[in-house]
């Protein structure tokens, strides 16, 4: 019976639940699905991650090239994030180039990257005005259930924190770059940024951590980053219903909550990945 | 690819003349459909041939470009493919789907034909790391009777075989800046060495019994179909299983056998076909398209 | 190079670090394999079902270091509707490898190598499905390389079979895949990466080459077979039969991972 309610009239079945202050998961309204990350797992890459929150699977691969700096931006080298929902996470993908929740994807890690300076990207510089290191961020998702952007941006940090990027040093008398990979070194991490997603049903119920179907019945998305000093990095909210400031208050102090829930998790995975080594 | 509606009984009288060796068009099981090869038939490119095989007619061009050597091998040049299946051949190819059959041909040409055994890919090296000649091999599919791969293989053989690559020198000035120059004399060429450039042969499976140069009714019968390029001595260079069907490795192991021996005994005569055309030099007497 | 314009590009150039390296050190190192694998010794595989939630049937499948994930949507009703044979279904592939899944990195755009992977997977797979029980319709199977370490298109084979199986596709037999790689006299089967490039780069000998066979270990049939290289008529026949010996070892490893999906949808009653 419940299954053909939930079929016929989701938004309904929906917020019955929501009338009893919990969701068709079992979850509570501020509660996140189960977030489990598995670090270094990709040898190919100079760093990586894989994400799951719930259902939804996010990897990011790390790959490090080299390149001559911009003429504007002598001393800073690039960081080029790209999120990829391929057909294979959602029957809703298709095949060929990225539509536009990929590419809206993309551009918000790039700019979480930008706002929260997590990575200064003087410290990828190896030689002023010659040559740079180039962070290829490469996310790729696996399984779409909802809450995309906090999880791109979980896989990335930790992704980021796992990386090791070969000794460069350019030798004086040839002028050529001399590259040892015996020497490798981390990344310096400057900030950590976190996502924490929010939908709204009815204009006025809010719910964190979105699956795929309530995204779809909600009647607005919004995404909070903060950082770990508590600032606010970035707030991205695509249309939809307004929403009052106290209530984006409270968003904002459960993105802080969840900022330590996660630094806490990525620390404890490093912790464990050392100790196997 | 082109095919054709065969019906149940036609598809029994095949399959029986095949199970006897005796083909429809009177063929045995391991024989080639007549074949006309012509090379030299495009004025404005470096090498060209056109091969009809059946009613299956091919176009080769060949021109050789300067281009960068890549840079996992700096010290060879490269070959590119490109099938253009035209409308003309077969009404299938109109819109998308000659673009895609298209892509998948030269996919496999590239595979076939794009390594150090087909081509000493270091004779088209001209300066390492820098320089180099770019093969660009343009197939064009005039016309579609079956057996697609083992006429362009012929036919691409041929034109490789015609093909004449000017003489560059390399100058040094005096601050050790290089400097490519062309041979002003257009018949200062270098050929290439196509002794072991494979040829494909294409096997289908007919009932129990497996036939060489499937036509297209042949093909209709056919559940899946074996490709093999063969080099002159007889060695195996590729090898696809084509076609939606499944095959014993017992037929497997018979079909290579099969594919060895016919693909082996075509390059000679191939090759002393091509001389023979190269030595009639202008007075050949041209079959030309409108024949 | 057609630029791509729906994705944030780095610089017009960068190199991979791997090419600044001093050109004797070598970072592929073909191991002899001494000790912990013999020559004609597959790689132990792990493979369990059910991992995208989304998609109809998935597999995830992991030999040595390769990791290959792949999902199964449909059957749904064809796209095509000019196709003039509509009494059997159609397979689809979309196989991608990561752009961090190998040693240099790829690009987004779907490139030739992983156009003809998906046409091998699909004639490979064709065989083994009952494609005549899904007129006018599509399955799509969905690949994604995430790290390769050699014998990928084998593997693919065996992931995509496990997930069309998972999603309740009807096939005569599940197909399974093992590559070979001929290195003069001696052959590693399902090689490393390192193996399966290794001296092919340097100087081609005689007998080098690399074999992939899909099987239908029921029937016994080689529903695959794709081969690469300059090797002699018999080595390679020998090398389709070591290649059929590789798949049959697989299978215990596939039907355990069928079971365990299957008892996990259907709990078995209480009584």
């Amino acid at each position: 019976m419940a299954a053909g309610f939930k079929t016929a009239e989701p938004l309904e079945y929906h917020r019955s639940f929501l009338k009893e202050n919990c969701r068709p998961d079992g979850r509570e309204l501020g509660e996140f699905r189960a977030t489990t990350l598995n670090i270094g797992s990709i040898n190919t890459a100079d760093g990586s991650a894989l994400v799951k929150i719930g259902n939804t699977t996010v990897i990011c691969g790390i790959k490090a090239e080299l390149a001559a700096p911009t003429v504007d931006a002598p001393e800073s080298g690039y960081i080029v994030p790209n999120v990829d929902l391929p057909p294979l996470c959602s029957s809703r993908f298709r095949p060929g180039p990225p539509g536009e929740k990929a590419q809206a994807a993309s551009q918000f890690v790039a700019d979480v990257i930008e706002s929260s300076d997590v990575i200064q990207k003087k410290d990828l510089c190896i030689e002023k005005g010659k040559l740079c290191w180039v962070l290829y961020c490469d996310i790729m998702c696996l399984d779409y259930d909802g809450n995309l952007l906090d999880a791109c941006i979980i896989a990335l940090l930790a992704a980021l924190k796992n990386a090791q990027l070969p000794e460069v040093t350019i030798n004086k008398e040839t002028d050529l770059a001399e590259v040892d990979f015996q020497k490798k070194n981390r990344l310096k991490i400057n900030r950590h940024p976190t996502a924490s997603s929010f939908s709204v049903f009815d204009d006025s119920v809010i719910i964190v951590d979105p699956t795929a179907e309530e995204e779809g019945l909600s009647t607005a998305l919004m995404t909070v980053v903060t950082d770990e000093e508590d600032r606010l990095c970035m707030l991205h909210k695509p249309g939809g219903s307004s929403l009052s400031g106290e209530k984006l208050q409270d968003c904002i102090n459960r993105a802080v909550m969840r900022n330590r829930e996660v630094s806490k998790l990525i620390d404890k995975v490093m912790e464990s990945v050392k100790a196997k080594k | 690819m082109a095919s054709v509606q065969v019906s149940e009984a036609e598809k029994v009288y095949i399959m029986h003349g095949v199970r006897d060796d005796l083909r429809v068009d009177g063929r045995g099981c391991e024989d080639y459909r007549h074949m006309v090869i012509e090379t030299d038939v495009v004025s404005n490119t470096d090498g060209s041939a056109k091969v009809s095989l059946g009613h299956s007619d091919i176009l080769v061009g060949v021109k050789a470009e300067i281009g960068k050597p890549r840079a996992l091998v700096p010290d060879e040049g490269y070959l590119e493919f490109f099938v253009d299946c035209s409308a003309n051949a077969t009404p299938e190819f109109e819109g998308r789907g000659g673009e895609e059959l298209g892509i998948d041909l030269s996919n496999t040409l590239y595979k076939v034909f794009n390594n150090k055994h087909s081509i000493d890919l270091r004779s088209l090296c001209i300066c390492p790391g820098e320089h180099c000649w770019v093969l660009y091999v343009d197939v064009l599919l005039l016309q579609c009777d079956g057996n697609l791969f083992d006429a362009i293989s012929i036919a691409i053989k041929a034109a490789l075989f015609n093909t004449r690559i000017p003489k560059v020198h390399i100058s040094e000035d005096a601050e050790g800046g290089k400097e490519i120059e062309l041979s002003d004399d257009p018949y200062d060429c270098v050929r290439l060495n196509v002794e072991n450039v494979p040829c494909i042969v294409t096997l289908c499976k007919v009932g129990q019994r497996h036939v060489v140069d499937a036509t297209l009714q042949e093909k209709a019968c056919s559940v899946a179909s074996l490709l093999l390029a063969v080099t002159h001595k007889g060695m195996v260079t590729c090898v696809r299983k084509m076609g939606g069907g499944s095959l014993d490795p017992e037929s497997i192991s018979e079909m290579t056998e099969t594919g060895k021996r016919v693909g082996k005994a075509l390059h000679a005569p191939l090759m002393d076909l091509l001389k023979k055309e190269e030595g009639l030099g202008k007075n050949r007497q041209k079959v030309g398209f409108l024949r | 190079m057609p630029t791509d314009t729906k994705r944030l590009r780095g610089p017009e150039e960068s190199q991979s670090p791997m090419l600044f390296l001093p050109p004797d050190a070598q970072i592929l190192k073909a191991s002899s394999r001494d000790g912990s694998r013999g020559h004609a010794d597959v790689r132990p595989i792990f493979a369990r079902c059910g991992l995208v939630s989304q998609a109809k049937g998935s597999a995830y499948l992991e030999a040595g270091n390769t990791k290959i994930i792949c999902s199964v949507y449909g059957p749904r009703e064809t796209e095509r509707k000019d196709e003039t044979d509509m009494k059997s279904g159609r397979l689809l592939c979309d196989f991608r490898l990561a752009p961090f899944s190998c040693l240099k990195r790829g690009a987004w755009i779907q490139g030739n190598e992983e156009r003809d992977l998906s046409v091998a997977l699909i004639e490979s797979l064709q065989p083994g499905v009952c494609l005549h029980r899904y007129p006018r319709s599509q399955i799509e199977i969905n690949v994604v390389v995430l790290e390769n370490d050699g014998s990928i298109l084998a593997h693919a084979v065996t992931c995509a079979s496990i997930a069309l199986a998972d999603a309740g596709i009807e096939m005569y037999d599940v197909v399974l895949g093992c590559t070979l790689r001929q290195d003069g006299d001696t052959c590693l089967v399902d090689p490393t990466f390192a193996e399966e490039s290794g001296n092919w780069l340097g100087g081609y000998g005689e007998n080098q080459g690399r074999v992939t066979v899909a099987l239908l270990p029921n029937f016994n049939q080689v529903s695959g077979l794709h081969a690469d290289g300059e090797m002699r008529e018999d080595t390679l026949t020998e090398a389709v039969r070591t290649c059929m010996d590789g798949c049959h070892k697989l299978y215990p490893v596939v039907q355990h991972a069928l079971l365990r999906a299957v008892k996990r949808k259907a709990p078995p009653s209480v009584k």
